[in-house]
């Protein structure tokens, strides 16, 4: 059972496609996993749809004269589209291998580093601040005591994870932003999902959990 | 009233991308790109911040629709939801070439359009269907047991092994074959 999702603020930010790549991975994701928040997303979009493209007749004046028949023309010379088959997003890691939520599918890198238990992906989205990656604790692995001071989200792909606080299952979104110390751990190994420094006005407003995952293995 | 209007304009849309799709109707097409390029420009405008770019956001987006009309489906939602997330997706990966100077295209895999075929079986690990464990039964005992453990029980693949006396990879291992086998029966099942 998922217990922990994005805020109702956050989700209308991801389909009116204002999220960073970072946070739009971690958003959509989760929503492949919840049925909770597929359905919320759902209604969201028509409704955003609705309100940014049907239209009264075209008021502005520049628009209506400019000539699109060029334009017109040239996209109606275009043949059709055949159907694309899209390929799953597969990683493997220790071992194991894993089917992840469609978002993930071209930013897989091929080389994961760490040491012991611990494993990391990192993405190159290219944001300035906010860091992506991929991260596998092994069977019996455990982080050890931290405090984490900046914002971050990480979003439980596969396995299981706990800390002295709370346990949490595969689609749980959880949004950190504490500075409390705890040490977390997994008993079968887990996959996450974790963002750091994510701009902070995107998670205002979300339950406030403490984090699971220290800064030193970034 | 209103939510009657917007239904007519739904229904219009709708068969206006039925033309596009079964005869390539060119005055359809003309329809509905009057309809929404204004909309889709000034969208445009908004979030990239120059004409330009708006012209190509338009253009993009448009020709999307004139080439995959065919693959609209009408079941999934209304016209302008299917014409909005091709927009947004598209938007979002210009904006990112005008932010990150990337020339990459995530906008599909993060929203993923109603077209989109799966090229496996379409059911992932953490969405076990009912019609999935329909077929627990003709599981071979051991692999049985396990996929019942996780799913029907809810137990950790640690607490099964545990019970069972058993390490947690064979416990791992068994889960895959076993969810393997009820997929073929599935597929099977489709054929
Ligand atoms: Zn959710």
């Amino acid at each position: 059972m998922i217990k922990y999702h994005p805020s109702d603020a956050l989700l209308q930010a991801h389909v009116a496609g204002e999220l960073p790549l970072s946070m739009s991975i971690a958003v959509s994701a989760h929503c492949e996993m919840c049925q909770v928040c597929q359905d919320k997303v759902h209604k969201m979009n028509a409704a955003f749809a609705q309100e940014t493209l049907e239209a009264e007749a075209c008021t502005e004046t520049d628009l209506c004269e400019f000539n699109f028949d060029s334009m017109l023309e040239d996209i109606m010379s275009k043949p059709t589209a055949p159907q694309e088959v899209t390929p799953d997003a597969m990683v493997e890691v220790n071992g194991e291998q894993y089917k992840l939520p469609k978002a993930f599918r071209h930013q897989l890198q091929d080389s994961w580093s760490g040491i012991g238990k611990v494993n990391r992906m990192r993405f190159d989205t290219a944001e300035n601040k906010a860091r992506a990656s991929l991260l596998h604790i092994g069977a019996g692995g455990e982080i050890p005591a931290h405090t984490h001071k900046g914002q971050e989200i990480t979003l439980l792909l596969s396995g299981d994870f706990c800390d002295e606080y709370n346990e949490y299952h595969p689609g749980d979104f959880i949004v950190m932003s504490s500075e409390h110390e705890h040490s977390p751990r997994t008993n079968s190994g887990c996959l996450c999902y974790t963002v750091v420094d994510a701009p902070l006005y995107f998670t205002k407003g979300i339950t406030k959990l403490l984090n699971p995952i220290g800064e030193l293995i970034y | 009233m209103e939510a009657k209007e917007q239904s007519m304009q739904a229904q219009e849309q709708k068969q206006l991308i039925m033309r596009v799709a079964q005869h390539r109707d060119r005055q359809a097409f003309g329809a509905l790109f009057k309809l929404f390029s204004p909309k889709i420009r000034a969208f445009g405008v908004q979030r990239l911040g120059q004409q330009g770019l708006a012209m190509d956001l338009l253009q993009e987006t448009m020709t999307t629709v004139w080439t995959k009309a065919h693959l609209f489906n009408a079941d999934k939602g209304a016209v302008s939801t299917w014409v909005f997330t091709i927009m947004r997706n598209q938007c979002f990966d210009m904006l990112r070439k005008v932010q990150h100077n990337r020339e990459d295209a995530f906008g599909d895999d993060i929203w993923p359009l109603f077209e989109d075929v799966e090229s496996g079986d379409g059911m992932s690990d953490h969405k076990m269907s009912d019609k999935l464990l329909e077929n627990m039964d003709k599981l071979p005992p051991l692999q049985r047991q396990i996929v019942q453990g996780v799913y029907l029980q809810e137990l950790s693949q640690q607490e099964l092994a545990e019970r069972l006396g058993i390490p947690i990879g064979t416990v791992k291992s068994r889960l895959r074959l076993g969810l393997e086998k009820l997929r073929s029966y599935l597929e099977k099942h489709h054929d």
